[in-house]
């Protein structure tokens, strides 16, 4: 096992939680469309978060489309960041997102009522949280991972060899 | 579900994560003076010696937006104070250590004195005013050889 951190693509971390606060509003759609009776509606725009968070998780928080809008319209208005950040833990977060709106729209296709509105209120608190108060929920679920053991089988192996 | 009532329970969700969020910013980086156990070099898995009058004892995952923040001001802050060493634990392969010291967030950091022993417990990224003012408090001999530097040279006077 390397010592060394490989080099990672680093971010404005303004963009991630720009990104955050559309998604928290988005979310806030989708909850209101399930609790007035649109849900339907609410379906589909929930599948299309989901949609948006499967970017932001497989292609990285840098390329996700929102940063992008970030990249091009909000960070000119704005000073140079005082610190980047590393693109792992809000590509993590948009991979929790994606679990958690996934287990929403199949709990919802299912028929379970409410599912979609509940997923979506759990995804907005995160969301809502790291755009506001730059709470970082991939990194407090990475450390729970951790203690819990789901990666500790690489160390493991590394102790004992 | 009418509209109106469903902008009312929507209205209450973002209060109540406002909440959540102003609680959880309130507790962030607050130093707690819990007394503990003695920490050495080897209980943590690090060849680094601990510092003579104080220890930044900082833990990390390699998944943590904070941690690299925290390790160049708490670097910083170790660096000018004589005796003051900071040591970054990463956490990631080491779960044992993760709950021995029970780390419920990261970076989580840990002020030891000379002897090793905690003395503070700082949850989330610090402040340097707050490490600054706790060291003063947990080892003042780092002030206290500057002052009797500068009594000696004005004796000599």
């Amino acid at each position: 096992m390397p010592t060394t951190r490989p080099s990672r693509p680093q971010l404005d971390p303004r963009g991630p939680r720009f990104g955050a606060g559309i998604t928290a509003v988005l979310l806030l759609a989708v909850m209101f469309l399930s609790l007035t009776g649109a849900s339907t509606a609410a379906l589909i725009l929930l599948a299309a978060i989901a949609g948006l968070f499967a970017w932001g998780a497989f292609a990285g928080a840098g390329r996700h489309p929102y940063g992008v809008v970030f990249k091009k319209f909000v960070r000119p208005h704005l000073a140079p960041p005082t610190d980047l950040e590393d693109a792992a833990p809000p590509s993590f977060a948009q991979g929790v997102g994606l679990a958690v709106s996934l287990v929403g729209l199949v709990l919802g296709l299912t028929g379970l009522p409410g599912a979609i509105g509940i997923a979506a209120a759990a995804a907005f608190v995160a969301a809502f949280l790291n755009s506001v108060f730059d709470y970082c929920l991939g990194c407090q679920l990475y450390l729970v991972l951790v203690r819990f053991g789901v990666l500790n089988r690489v160390g493991r192996a590394v102790g004992d060899a | 579900m009418n509209p109106l009532e469903a902008i009312g329970l929507l209205f209450v969700l973002v209060a109540a994560t406002t909440v959540l969020g102003l609680v959880w910013r309130a507790r962030q980086g607050r130093v707690a003076r819990v007394p503990g156990d003695i920490i050495t070099p080897t209980d943590v898995a690090v060849t680094i010696a601990f510092g003579p009058t104080a220890t930044l004892l900082q833990f990390s995952t390699e998944l943590c937006a904070r941690c690299p923040g925290t390790r160049r001001l708490l670097g910083s802050v170790a660096e000018s104070r004589p005796g003051v060493v900071h040591v970054d634990v990463d956490l990631t392969h080491r779960a044992d250590l993760a709950n021995r010291y029970s780390v419920l967030q990261t970076p989580t950091t840990l002020i030891l004195d000379g002897a090793g022993r905690v003395r503070a417990r700082v949850g989330g990224a610090p402040n340097r005013a707050d490490i600054r003012a706790t060291l003063d408090s947990i080892a003042p001999n780092t002030r206290r050889t500057l002052t009797t530097t500068l009594g000696s040279s004005r004796a000599d006077d």
